[in-house]
Parts: C-alpha cells; sequence; structure tokens
C-alpha cells in the first residue's frame, strides 16, 4: 500500500519535471529563432558531411538567398573558392573551433560578399560531432568604406602635391612673363629687322605673354581651390566690399560698354564674415556678368542689395547670352566652362559655391538663354 | 611716357632673374630703379638713396617682405611699399603686422598692373611728403628764426626727405 503510494508520488513528480523541461525547451527555441531571424550576422548550421540544415535571416541579407534557396546545398557551395573552404570546415571540425577573417562568399545575384567567419563543432550528448555552426559577419561594407578612405587619402594627397607645384610654377611663371615683357620691348626697337621679322617676333613675344597669363590664371585658380582655411571673420560694409570689386575689375570695363546699376539699400549692410573669401565670389560673379554682356550691344549689370532678419542677399543680374536649360545642371561642375579655351578655367564657380557653403550661404540662380542671367548669393548676417 | 615723373624704385626680391627683366622694363619706362635681391641688401640701399615706391616680395630667405617693409619704413617714413605675395599668404602678410603696405599684389604680378599701383603709390607719397613738408616749412617760419636760420632748416628738411 506504502509502495503504492510512493510510486503515484514519484510519478507525479517525473511528471512535473518533463512539464518545466518542457517550458524550458519551449523558451530555449524561441531564444534561438529569435536570433536565427533576428541577428545580422549570417549563422548557419550544417551535418556531419557540411549539408545545411539551418540557415538565418542574416544569411539571407548577406548573400540574397532565403533557406528554400539553400535547403539541400553544401555550405560549401556558397563559397567563392569552394575547395579551400572545405578544408577550412576540415581543420576547423578537428580543431573543434575556428575563425577565418575576411573569407569570399558569392552573392545570389553575383558580387562578393566578405565576412569574419567563426565555426564550432556541434556534438551531441556522447560528445560525437554531429555537425557545424557558422556565424559569419557581413564586413563589405566596412572593407569598402577601408578602400574609400585610403582612395581619398590618396586623392588628398595629389591635391597637396597639385598646390605645391602651382605654387612652385609661380616663380618660373613670372620670370617667363618679365622675360617675354622685354623681349618684345626689344624688338620693337631693334634695328636691321626686316618689317616682317620684326612683326614675327613682337608676334611670338606677345603671345608668350599672353600664355604665361594664361598659365597664371590656372595656377591662382588651382591654389584658390585647394587653400582650405578657415574664414577669418570681421565685420564689414557689403557695398564697400561690393564698390570695392568693381573696381578691380576696371581694366576689363574699359573696353567694353557696360552699364552697372547699383541698387543698394539705402543703410549700410553691415555684416561679420570674410571679406577676402566673399570679394572672390563677387568678383567672380561679375566677371562672369561682363562676359555675358560683352556681344551685347547695350550690357547691363544690376546688383541688388536685401536684408532679412538674418540674412543679406547679394543678387547679380545681367542681360546677357542666358545659360541654355541643358547646361545649367552642369555650371557648378569642376572643370565646365562654355568660355574659349584660355578665357575660363571651370574652377569659377565651384570655387565659389564652396566658399559661400563655408561662409554658411547658398548660391541660387535663374536664367534665360537669351534674356539674361541672375546670381543670388545669400549669406548669414553673422 | 615722356611727362612722367622720375619715379625712384627699389626693388628686393630674391629672385634675381625676375628682377633683372622687371628692372629692365622699368628703366625703360624712364623710372629709376635699385634692385636688391633680399631684405638686408634693400635696407643697406635705403640708408644711402631716397626711393618713393619699394616692391618687396613677402617670402625671401632671411628677412621678410613684412620686417623689410617695417624696417625700410623707419630709414624712409614716406616710402609707399608694394608688397608681393603668394598664393594664400596674403592673410599671414596682414596678420603679421598692421604694416600699411599701399597694396598687396598677388605673384606672379601682371606688369601693366604693376606699373599702374607703382604710379599710384607714387602719387600718394607725394601728397604725404608734401603736406608734411608744408607743415613743417610753415612751423619753421613760425619758429622766428631769422633768414639764415630758416635757410639752414628748410635745407635740412629737403635732405630729411630726398628732395633735390
Amino acid at each position: 500500500m506504502e509502495s503504492h503510494s510512493s510510486l503515484q508520488a514519484e510519478l507525479k513528480r517525473v511528471k512535473q519535471e518533463l512539464a518545466s523541461h518542457k517550458i524550458e525547451l519551449h523558451q530555449t527555441r524561441g531564444y534561438l529563432q529569435c536570433i536565427l531571424q533576428n541577428s545580422e550576422d549570417m549563422i548557419f548550421a550544417t551535418d556531419v558531411d557540411g549539408m545545411l540544415v539551418s540557415f538565418s535571416m542574416g544569411g539571407g541579407k548577406a548573400l540574397g538567398y532565403s533557406w528554400e534557396d539553400v535547403a539541400g546545398m553544401r555550405v560549401n557551395d556558397l563559397a567563392e573558392d569552394p575547395v579551400s573552404f572545405e578544408q577550412f570546415m576540415t581543420t576547423s571540425s578537428q580543431d573543434g573551433s575556428t575563425v577565418q577573417l575576411d573569407l569570399a562568399f558569392r552573392h545570389k545575384e553575383g558580387g562578393t560578399v566578405y565576412c569574419d567567419v567563426s565555426m564550432i563543432n556541434l556534438t551531441n550528448r556522447e560528445g560525437q560531432r554531429v555537425g557545424t555552426v557558422g556565424v559569419c559577419r557581413d564586413i563589405t561594407l566596412w572593407k569598402k568604406i577601408q578602400e574609400d578612405l585610403v582612395r581619398i587619402d590618396r586623392l588628398a594627397e595629389i591635391g597637396r602635391i597639385a598646390a605645391g607645384v602651382a605654387h612652385e610654377i609661380n616663380n618660373p611663371l613670372a620670370v617667363i612673363g618679365e622675360a617675354s615683357g622685354w623681349a618684345g620691348v626689344v624688338v620693337g626697337e631693334a634695328k636691321g629687322l626686316s618689317p616682317e621679322d620684326r612683326q614675327e617676333l613682337e608676334k611670338a613675344a606677345k603671345e608668350i605673354s599672353h600664355q604665361t597669363k594664361r598659365c597664371r590664371n590656372i595656377t591662382h585658380q588651382l591654389l584658390d581651390f585647394a587653400r582650405d582655411s578657415a574664414p577669418a571673420k570681421t565685420e564689414f560694409d557689403v557695398h564697400d566690399l561690393l564698390k570695392q570689386s568693381i573696381s578691380l575689375l576696371k581694366p576689363d570695363l574699359k573696353h567694353t560698354p557696360i552699364e552697372i546699376d547699383l541698387k543698394f539699400m539705402p543703410e549700410p549692410l553691415r555684416i561679420s564674415s570674410d571679406p577676402r573669401l566673399l570679394e572672390q565670389v563677387f568678383v567672380n560673379f561679375i566677371t562672369n556678368a561682363i562676359y555675358a554682356v560683352r556681344e551685347k550691344g547695350k550690357g547691363r549689370i544690376e546688383i541688388r542689395t536685401a536684408k532679412t532678419d538674418s540674412d543679406v542677399e547679394i543678387t547679380f543680374k545681367d542681360n546677357g547670352i542666358g545659360i541654355p536649360a541643358e547646361n545649367q545642371q552642369k555650371i557648378f561642375e569642376l572643370f565646365y566652362s562654355t568660355k574659349p579655351p584660355g578665357k575660363g578655367t571651370g574652377l569659377g564657380l565651384p570655387i565659389c559655391r564652396n566658399i559661400v557653403k563655408k561662409l554658411g550661404g547658398i548660391i541660387s540662380f535663374d536664367s534665360k538663354p537669351g534674356v539674361g542671367t541672375s546670381f543670388t548669393v545669400r549669406i548669414p548676417v553673422s | 611716357m615722356k611727362d612722367q615723373p622720375n619715379i625712384r624704385i627699389l626693388l628686393v626680391d630674391d629672385e634675381e632673374t625676375l628682377l633683372e627683366y622687371l628692372s629692365k622694363r622699368l628703366l625703360k619706362q624712364g623710372l629709376t630703379v635699385k634692385a636688391t635681391f633680399s631684405g638686408e641688401q634693400a635696407i643697406e640701399a635705403a640708408k644711402d638713396e631716397h626711393f618713393d615706391v619699394a616692391v618687396v616680395d613677402l617670402k625671401m630667405p632671411g628677412m621678410d617682405g613684412v620686417e623689410t617693409q617695417k624696417t625700410l619704413k623707419e630709414t624712409q617714413p614716406f616710402l609707399q611699399c608694394i608688397v608681393l605675395t603668394g598664393h594664400g599668404s596674403i592673410e599671414t602678410a596682414l596678420e603679421s603686422g598692421q604694416q600699411e603696405a599701399f597694396q598687396y599684389l598677388l605673384k606672379p604680378v601682371d606688369y601693366d598692373n604693376l606699373v599702374t599701383v607703382i604710379q599710384e603709390a607714387y602719387k600718394k607719397k607725394m601728397e604725404i611728403q608734401e603736406t608734411k613738408f608744408r607743415e613743417q616749412v610753415e612751423e619753421i617760419y613760425r619758429s622766428g628764426l631769422g633768414a639764415h636760420g630758416i635757410r639752414k632748416a628748410i635745407s635740412d628738411l629737403r635732405k630729411i626727405y630726398g628732395i633735390a
């Protein structure tokens, strides 16, 4: 009688234990499922022969395969080099676990996916190996960023070298310019030259001077572009700076009948910014405007200023040739220029945009072919 | 260029070939030119000779352009200096001292532009100098010196100002 009741108690205990194990198993399975579905890593499991028996969602994201795609495949068929992957699997199974960095897999759509892979033997209760579990971290993007960084670093170095070269070239350029100028003077007064020879030599000397100036424009603009000093802020009147910029261009304005119409606000427009950088922008816009109206009989450039609470606006409007619609996208591209060779470097507007951006402002423009163009610079008061 | 006044120019640049051609052209235009190849040489030259305008390279081995300009102006206070700068060094030049150069020009300079600036600098120099000269002459007259004393004082002044 007593043994019967003790047996019953024993059965109850076992039942309870089983129930709690069931709950534990359920929880573990849920936990595992959660990992397999949500981890960004590619997690797979194989049987002893390397046949895939589980493939995580992360694996699907990395390689583009779903579980249905890879079910029944051998894991080394996913690798770019299945033979060496097989060897790696063998090593791993002998050592119990192993880590391999930078392993190449093939994406479903083509292309290579790089992963850091760690593999562990899967064993049963008796300690026998029943398969392999692999956890693979996709490092493709990281590798690409690293490569980009190396490339950017090299580009920056090339930029520094170019700026250095441009700087050094300025000195011999100056000498060439002066020497050719002097040659022109000497040829002009030389005796015993036939008129044809004199003309030829004068033309040649002038050409050297002209081409030297062209080189100088290029080096100056390149250096402007390469220079990356922080803006030096001071307080100044935008109107004064505009007038100064116009006076710098007097030589260009002398030869063409261009009317410059200043529509300034009545009061001074004081702001805190970098006047040197801004002057460069102003000179550039005025130069472009002069170029645009040069062909016209009655060229007119209007420079207008306006102010909001936090910004000032300077608009340069011309009645020149305008920018054709198909070119409007390209005007801020490096080395894009519609001026004939020697007149434009294609650096002016990109430089302006960089400067204005650096000063916390924006450039906008509006252009109609045959009617004219207006550029507006908007920069903060301080 | 016959009507042009005789502007006396002091060139200071370590690039000797550049100065050779620049001097030749300026001489041809009827200017008086002294070429020196360092700040030290320029200052030495300014001890013996009067100049109206100095064209000084900013970057030179030894004494740099800013220092040269400063020292030159101590010897000849009315001298106007045009400073030639390489790219991106205008800021440095401005920061390194309010030495009030007449103008900073970017190298390599455009010859015609340089000549124009030289002429403007000369005009400014003459204006300042004449104003100051007149003031001092008036002061001498007011000082109540005798005729002989006045003549001597004015002759001294002329010497100081480098006016022949």
